[in-house]
C-alpha cells in the first residue's frame, strides 16, 4: 500500500516535472523563432513576413489537397487574384488595407468556387490538368489584363501609415496565419473536418453516410481559396508592387511540392516546410557567395534556379522514404509535447 | 488567317508527337506523364552539345540525344516510378511533376539559362503554304508523326503491345501467363522517352530553344491535344495535336490580333479543354474507361 501510493506520487511529481519541461520548451521554441523578429531588424522582419505568406499559401493547399483530397496545380491563380484585387483597391480606390484584404479574400474565394465547379465533373488526373491550365490562363490573360492589373508594369500596392514599418507588417502577417491556422484546426476537429476525411477516402461512401459531397467540396476549394487570396492580398502590400510575373506556374508547383514535404495533413509540417522554401531563395545566394570556395558553375543566374531544384530533391526524398513529409519527422516530438505519447 | 491556319497545323504536330507518348504511357500505366517534355529538352541538351559543342556530326548528335532520353526513361522508371507504384496516383502525378522541373534546374545548372540554336536537319528556305513559310523541318515533323501514330497504334495490336495492356488491366493475372510487370513497366517507360526524346530533337531547331522549352510552352497543349484525342488513342492523338494547334493560332487570330486579349493561346487552350471534359469526357476516339 505504501509502495503504491510512492509509486503514484513519484509518477504525478514526474508528470507534473514533465508538463512544466514541455511548456518550458514550447515557450523557448517560440522565442526562439521570435528572435530574429526582435533582433534582425527590417531585414529578418521582411523574411518572416514571406514566410507567414508562404505558409498560409501552404495551409491553403493543405486545406485542398489534405484535407479534401482535391488537387490544384494552378494555385498561383487564386493568390494572384488576390493580390492583384488587393493592389487594385489599395491603388485605384484608395480603400482601407483591412477592406482590400477582404476583397482578395473574396476574389480568391470567388475564383476557387469556380474552379471548384469544374471539379464537380471533372476529377482526379484530369481536375490536375485542369486546374494547370487554369493557371497558365489566369497568368497570361487576366493578369495581363490592362484595367485590371496594370499590364506588364504591374499594380502598386502602397501600405498604409499603421503597418508602413516592417515590423508591423510582420507582425500583421503572423496574425493572419495564426487566424487561418486557428480556421484549420477548428475545421479539422469539427463534424466538417469528419465529413471532408470521408469524401477524400471515397465519395460513393461519404454520401451512402449522409455526407454533402457536393457542398463539402465545393466549401473546401473555397476555403482554399480563401486563404490563397489572403496571402495574396498580403503578397501585395508585402512587396508593395504586384506583377504578372511573380505567378508564374512553376511558383504553384513549387508550392504544392512544398506542401506535401512539410507533411499533407501536419500543421506544424506545412509551416515548417513554406517557411523553409520562403526563406531559401533570399538566404541562399547570400550564404553560397559568403563562402570561401566558389565552384565555378556558380552564378547569379544558378542561383535563381538552385531553391526549385532542393525543393525537388526533398521531394523526391521524402515521396521514396516517408510519405509523411516533415509532420511524419517530427510526430514523435509533437506527441510528447501535447503528452498524447504517455499513458494516462 | 490561312497563314494561322497553316502554323497552327505544323505547331500542333509537336503537340501531337508529345500527346503520343503521354497516350503511350496512360494507355499502359494509367499515370500522367508530366515528365514527358523534359526526355525532349533533355535529347535537344544532349544533341546540342555533341552537335555544336563538340562538332561532331549530325547523327552522331542524333543517337546520343535519343540514348541519353532514354537512359533518363529508365532512370526515373527505376528510381522513382517504380518505388511509388503502390501510392496513388496524385502522388505519382506529383513526383512527375518534381521530375520535370528537377530535370529543367540540372539543365540550367550544366548549361546555364541561355537561348541556344540548333542547325535543322535540312537547310535552306521554308517552303509558302497558305501563306506561311513552313521550314523544312516542320515537314519533317509532321511526317515523323503521322508515322509514329501509326507505328504506336500498330504496336497495340502486336504480341508485344497485347502484353503490356493485359499487365495494365490486371496485372497479376498478366504475371500469371508470364508477362512480367517490371519488364512492361521499363519497355513503356523506354519508349515513351524515345519519342519524347524525337520530339525535342525535331522541335528544337525550329526556333531558338531555352531550358525547359517543352516543359514550360509544349505540356499543357500536349496534355489537351491527348485528352481530345480520347486520352487512349494514338490516331486521336494525331488529330487532336493537329486541331490543338489550329485552335491555339485561331484564338491568337480572332481574340489576339482582333480584340486584343492579353494571353489568347493559352485561353483558347483552356477552353477547349474545358468544352472537352465538360461535354464528351471520352474524347474525339476514346473508348470508355
Amino acid at each position: 500500500m505504501a509502495t503504491a501510493t510512492m509509486v503514484m506520487g513519484r509518477i504525478k511529481v514526474q508528470r507534473r516535472f514533465g508538463l512544466a519541461l514541455r511548456v518550458t520548451i514550447v515557450i523557448a521554441l517560440l522565442a526562439l523563432a521570435a528572435l530574429p523578429l526582435v533582433l534582425g531588424g527590417d531585414v529578418w522582419a521582411q523574411r518572416i513576413s514571406r514566410a507567414a505568406i508562404y505558409a498560409i499559401i501552404g495551409l491553403s493547399i493543405n486545406t485542398l489537397t489534405g484535407h479534401a483530397g482535391q488537387i490544384s496545380l494552378g494555385h498561383q491563380a487564386f493568390v494572384g487574384i488576390g493580390a492583384f484585387a488587393a493592389a487594385f483597391l489599395a491603388s485605384r480606390l484608395g480603400a482601407p488595407l483591412g477592406f482590400g484584404l477582404a476583397a482578395a479574400a473574396v476574389a480568391g474565394a470567388l475564383t476557387a468556387a469556380f474552379v471548384g465547379m469544374v471539379a464537380l465533373r471533372v476529377t482526379g488526373l484530369y481536375l490536375a490538368l485542369v486546374t494547370l491550365a487554369f493557371g497558365l490562363t489566369a497568368e497570361t490573360t487576366i493578369f495581363n489584363w490592362r484595367e485590371f492589373t496594370g499590364g506588364g508594369a504591374g499594380a502598386f500596392a502602397p501600405r498604409p501609415a499603421a503597418v508602413s514599418g516592417d515590423h508591423a507588417f510582420a507582425l500583421l502577417c503572423l496574425g493572419v496565419l495564426g487566424l487561418v491556422l486557428y480556421i484549420d484546426w477548428r475545421l479539422v476537429s469539427t463534424k466538417a473536418g469528419r465529413a471532408l476525411a470521408a469524401v477524400r477516402n471515397n465519395e460513393q461512401i461519404a454520401s451512402t453516410l449522409g455526407v454533402n459531397v457536393t457542398g463539402y467540396k465545393l466549401a473546401a476549394f473555397s476555403l482554399s481559396g480563401l486563404a490563397a487570396g489572403l496571402a495574396g492580398g498580403l503578397f501585395a502590400h508585402w512587396n508593395q508592387i504586384v506583377q504578372a510575373m511573380d505567378f508564374e506556374f512553376q511558383v504553384a508547383l513549387v508550392w504544392v511540392l512544398m506542401t506535401v514535404v512539410g507533411g499533407l495533413r501536419s500543421r506544424l509540417g506545412v509551416v515548417l516546410a513554406s517557411a523553409f522554401f520562403a526563406l531559401l531563395p533570399l538566404t541562399l545566394p547570400n550564404f553560397l557567395s559568403s563562402l570561401p570556395w566558389q565552384p565555378s558553375f556558380l552564378n547569379e543566374a544558378v542561383y535563381h534556379v538552385l531553391p526549385p531544384f532542393i525543393v525537388v530533391v526533398m521531394l523526391l526524398i521524402v515521396l521514396r522514404f516517408f510519405p509523411g513529409g516533415f509532420g511524419q519527422l517530427l510526430s514523435p516530438v509533437t506527441r510528447w509535447i501535447s503528452g498524447k505519447g504517455e499513458k494516462s | 488567317m490561312g497563314a494561322f491556319l497553316a502554323l497552327g497545323l505544323f505547331q500542333g504536330a509537336v503537340y501531337g508527337l508529345l500527346a503520343v507518348g503521354i497516350v503511350l504511357v496512360y494507355k499502359a500505366k494509367r499515370v500522367f506523364n508530366f515528365a514527358q517534355g523534359e526526355f525532349g529538352g533533355v535529347a535537344a541538351f544532349t544533341a546540342f552539345a555533341i552537335v555544336v559543342g563538340a562538332g561532331l556530326p549530325y547523327w552522331v548528335g542524333v543517337v546520343g540525344g535519343l540514348a541519353a532520353a532514354v537512359l533518363m526513361g529508365l532512370v526515373v522508371e527505376r528510381v522513382i516510378v517504380r518505388p511509388l507504384e503502390s501510392s496513388s496516383r496524385t502522388i505519382m502525378l506529383v513526383a512527375l511533376v518534381g521530375v520535370a522541373l528537377f530535370t529543367i534546374a540540372i539543365i540550367v545548372l550544366l548549361g546555364q539559362p541561355i537561348p541556344r540554336v540548333m542547325p535543322p536537319l535540312i537547310a535552306g528556305g521554308g517552303v509558302n503554304i497558305l501563306g506561311a513559310g513552313i521550314l523544312p523541318q516542320q515537314l519533317i515533323l509532321m511526317a515523323v508523326l503521322a508515322v509514329l501514330a501509326g507505328a504506336m497504334a500498330w504496336f497495340f495490336k502486336t504480341d508485344l503491345g497485347l502484353a503490356v495492356l493485359a499487365s495494365s488491366q490486371d496485372t497479376r493475372a498478366a504475371q500469371v501467363v508470364g508477362i512480367s510487370p517490371v519488364a512492361v513497366s521499363r519497355l513503356v517507360w523506354g519508349m515513351a522517352a524515345l519519342l519524347g526524346g524525337i520530339a525535342g530533337l525535331l522541335y528544337a531547331p525550329v526556333g531558338i530553344f531555352t531550358p525547359g522549352f517543352m516543359t514550360l510552352t509544349m505540356l499543357v497543349p500536349a496534355f489537351a491535344a491527348a485528352v481530345l484525342g480520347g486520352m487512349t488513342s494514338l490516331p486521336g492523338a494525331f488529330i487532336g495535336g493537329l486541331a490543338i494547334g489550329v485552335v491555339q493560332n485561331l484564338g491568337i487570330y480572332y481574340l489576339g490580333q482582333q480584340l486584343k486579349v492579353p494571353g489568347a493561346a493559352e485561353l483558347g487552350v483552356f477552353a477547349l479543354l474545358m468544352l472537352v471534359l465538360l461535354i464528351r469526357p471520352q474524347g474525339l476516339l476514346g473508348k470508355e474507361a
